[in-house]
């Protein structure tokens, strides 16, 4: 019980830590450009 | 004029960049072409300005030449951050690609005093962060227009601002869902597990009120706007959609609640899965969907913003700003900037924007000039004759926008579908709930059964139905070369039922090109014609020029002494002491060269649409150049295919009657109409649209743009202008008209994958149906119900591809 039980909680800090990162990306604007970054990352300084 | 030594740009002295070369000094139309040239040169590969074949620019007239920009327009733009730091968006125009982007981060993040330069790959805007203490807002845009692009200032329209953030509102409450299912299905996997092998009561218990935790906000949440939305149509009694979704959702999260206290079996997964599967479904919607509202206000752009002022020729005044009966210079290689009369000078000027007419059109004193159009060769000084509300240019603009108000819109066939699905499924329900009642059970009791009906039948999978076949149309369509809009019209496609093409550049390829040449005099053949006609005609900018000097690619010209472009007539020049003329009919006859002594068959050629140059040598009429605008290959097999499938097909050209008739009756197209203005075309459309026909209009020029707009479905060629692409629903990246078949049949295809993905997602709810009627619903069903039609649907929808 007490196994399922820590499993439970740590899902959830995990999971949640995940949404705050979404969270915080979606507020960042990250999703605004698409198309930028495939173009960016070959530029190399 | 100078020319850029790298690209041969005609440029003007003042915006010439100069480069030192030991003894030489050199002009160049930007630093781009500096650059090149400096790096050929220290590679060592001088020869290739002498391999190359090209000695003129192929580069459109106009288009490079920039003005200055002056940072007052951008003022209201700024935003101080702190202090002396400062912020800015802006658009920048002329960017084509990719690496256009990189030239103009790159340049501005090097410069001092810029903090931060970012430019959106996707919509050409600029965010530039500044200090403001070291380098001024002028000087940054002066440092964007130097290196060859127009910063243009774009505000973003309201109605485009709430659309972004009804995008983001609607992704973060999409995540939330996503996030909460997942952990969701976590616990009701434990449970469906409980129902096989058996769960602690205690156990089961916990892991419910888990589940309710997480249910809530997806519901209150992520579905809030649902819940609203239904609100709203209960009102109406008008069932949509939301209304399902959110009956559903309700229904199944009040009917869990109630179970959980009773110790029955609980339905939270139905709830949440209904509302994150349908936030995908809008989610896809609302990214596919085309910045509408952008592109209508991106027209304005086209309408120039400056004129000059006769004889004060460094000065420019904003447009808006001119009255009737001002006097304006227009100089070479600038688009006129409003109406005018010209009172002084002879020019011609390229209108192929404004009504498709792809000849260069001459110009002398007294013709109007329309705003908009190119002045190609001359200088000429005009008298403004419409305000700057009342030009034909703005005109289309309105026309357009007004179009766009009025297009029809055509109703979901899922919304449809849930109108007829929504009262069934609520009779039932009740009907149901009495039946028990009255059959000696608790209220309790029947209110459950009852509620378990609608639990069931809120099929998951419906909000996916139609967005996905879209997504993968539009798609399959993007790579086959169809661009499309917005995700409605894929469907609207299929509804056509006549086709309306314009000519020039649709049906024809839109270029000029040599079809004949007839010789009259003996000791010339076809070949020496043409080397000493694109001899000469290299020192004109005229479209037929082009398409001679085209012909003749690869042959060594000959070199023309004292050569004098005549607009409107020919060009004459000395080639080893002999005059040579090559011109019209006009020009012939001012130059008494007698036309007489050729035979009558060569009218023919005129009588079919083609255009007559003759050739004169040493007072002679040696050959006469039959010039023809080609009628696409594919034209004559996609007309026939249209034709076939029962379409009513109508031609519509500015073009003059001759011309057009011709190029109709070799398609075999009864339905003709010549020498239509923009809004007769449109008022043709209208009209039409508003008794039987739903038009799907094909057109390139600025001067179908209006009607574009009005038909039910416009579609625009790539290479078209800018605003014809901006008011068409569908582009076709590829030149080749073999795609309206093809998308007419893909259209068709995915409606009938629409109509199959419906079915799909209802049928397994409605079979479970009747098994809750009876009071035996189990999460289990409704699990396999969810899984089996979600999983039906998505390789339904792939199906598309193939």
């Amino acid at each position: 019980m007490w196994t399922i039980a820590f499993l439970i909680v740590l899902t959830l800090v995990i999971g949640l830590g995940a949404y705050f990162l979404f969270l915080w990306a979606v507020k960042a604007g990250q999703f605004d450009d698409v198309e930028g970054p495939k173009y960016r990352m070959l530029d190399d300084d | 004029m100078l020319r850029c030594e790298h690209c041969k740009l005609p440029i003007y002295e003042n915006e010439a960049i100069w480069g030192d070369y030991g003894r030489e000094r050199l002009t160049f139309c930007c630093h781009g072409c500096k650059g090149v040239y400096e790096i050929i040169h220290k590679e060592g590969l001088e020869s290739f300005y002498e391999q190359r074949k090209w000695d003129d620019s192929n580069y459109p007239l106009g288009k490079a030449l920039f003005r200055s920009v002056q940072a007052n327009q951008f003022e209201e733009l700024v935003k101080v951050e702190k202090d002396s730091i400062k912020s800015i968006n802006f658009y920048i125009d002329n960017i084509r690609c990719a690496s256009c982007v990189w030239l103009n981060e790159k340049i501005l993040t090097k410069t001092r005093g810029i903090k931060s330069a970012r430019i959106n790959y996707a919509t050409y805007n600029a965010h530039i962060i500044w200090d403001d203490s070291e380098i001024s807002l002028q000087d940054i845009l002066n440092k964007i227009v130097s290196i060859g692009y127009c910063p243009k200032p774009f505000k973003e329209t309201e109605s485009f601002k709430l659309q972004k953030a009804e995008a983001k509102d609607l992704l973060i409450r999409f995540g939330t869902a996503c996030f909460l299912s997942s952990q969701l299905m976590v616990y009701s996997i434990a449970l469906y597990a409980g129902y096989f092998q058996d769960i602690d009561v205690n156990t089961k218990f916990a892991l419910e009120i888990i589940a309710l935790f997480l249910t809530t906000p997806i519901v209150f949440y992520s579905g809030l706007p649902f819940l609203k939305n239904t609100l709203k149509s209960l009102r109406h009694l008008h069932f949509n959609m939301d209304t399902l979704i959110s009956t559903g959702a309700m229904s199944a999260y009040v009917f869990s609640i109630y179970q959980l206290f009773i110790g029955g079996k609980v339905y939270f997964d139905v709830a949440s899965m209904i509302i994150t599967l349908i936030l995908l479904g809008r989610y896809i919607e609302t990214t596919a969907k085309s910045r509408a509202s952008e592109e209508i206000y991106r027209l304005y752009e086209l309408l120039p913003t400056e004129a000059r002022i006769d004889g004060q020729e460094d000065r420019f005044i904003p447009i808006k700003s001119l009255t009737k009966g001002q006097k304006i210079r227009i100089i070479p290689g600038e688009r006129i900037p409003i109406d005018a009369i010209v009172i002084n000078g002879e020019t011609e000027t390229d209108e192929s924007l404004i009504n498709g007419e792809s000849k260069p059109v001459f110009k002398t004193v007294g013709s109007i000039v329309i705003g908009g159009s190119i002045n190609l060769n001359g200088s000429i000084v005009g008298e403004v004759i419409n305000d700057f509300e009342n030009t034909f240019l703005s005109g289309i603009v309105n026309s357009i926008m007004e179009a766009q108000t009025r297009k029809p819109h055509i109703q979901n066939i899922a919304d449809k579908v849930v109108a007829y699905f929504v009262p069934i499924i609520f009779i039932l329900a009740f009907m149901t709930g009495l039946y028990h009642f009255f059959n000696a059970h608790t209220l309790a009791y029947s209110l459950m059964v009852g509620i378990s009906v609608i639990v069931i039948a809120c099929p998951c999978s419906l909000g996916l139905a139609t967005p996905l076949a879209i997504l993968i149309a539009t798609t399959k369509a993007t790579k086959i070369g169809i661009l499309i809009k917005g995700a409605d019209i894929i469907e609207k496609v299929r509804m056509v039922n006549t086709v309306v093409f314009d000519k020039t550049g649709t049906l024809t390829v839109g270029k000029p090109k040599i079809k004949e040449i007839i010789i009259h005099k003996v000791g010339y053949d076809k070949e020496s014609v043409l080397l000493l006609s694109a001899s000469l005609e290299r020192h004109s900018e005229h479209s037929i020029a082009k398409a001679i000097i085209e012909a003749a690619r690869g042959m060594s010209l000959h070199t023309f002494e004292t050569v004098e472009t005549k607009p409107g007539r020919g060009i004459k020049g000395i080639y080893e002491g002999v005059h040579v003329l090559i011109g019209n009919r006009l020009f012939m006859s001012e130059n008494q060269i007698s036309l007489t002594d050729i035979s009558s068959d060569i009218y023919n050629y005129e009588k079919e649409g083609n255009t007559l140059v003759y050739v004169s040598k040493g007072g002679e009429l040696i050959a006469t150049i039959v010039i023809s605008d080609k009628i696409r290959d594919e034209a004559f097999d996609v007309i026939r295919d249209l034709d076939k499938g029962g379409f009513q097909i109508y031609i519509l050209s500015g073009d003059n009657s001759a011309t057009t008739l011709s190029v109709a009756s070799r398609l075999c197209v009864k339905n003709v109409y010549a020498e239509m203005l923009p809004n007769q075309k449109q008022e043709f459309i209208r009209d039409r649209q508003s008794k039987v026909a739903t038009i799907m209009m094909i057109g390139d020029g600025i001067n179908d743009a209006p009607s574009l707009k009005e038909s039910f479905v416009g579609l625009s060629m790539a290479k078209g202008t800018d605003v014809a692409m901006e008011s068409a629903d569908i582009v076709l990246t590829r030149e080749d008209l073999r795609l309206i078949p093809i998308l007419i049949n893909l259209s068709c295809k995915t409606y009938n994958i629409i109509r199959q993905n419906i079915f799909l997602a209802f049928i397994y709810n409605i079979v479970a149906v009747p098994v809750a009627m009876v009071g035996l619903l189990h999460p289990i069903i409704s699990a396999i119900a969810m899984a089996l039609s979600s999983l039906c649907v998505v390789t339904n929808s792939l199906r598309i591809r193939n």
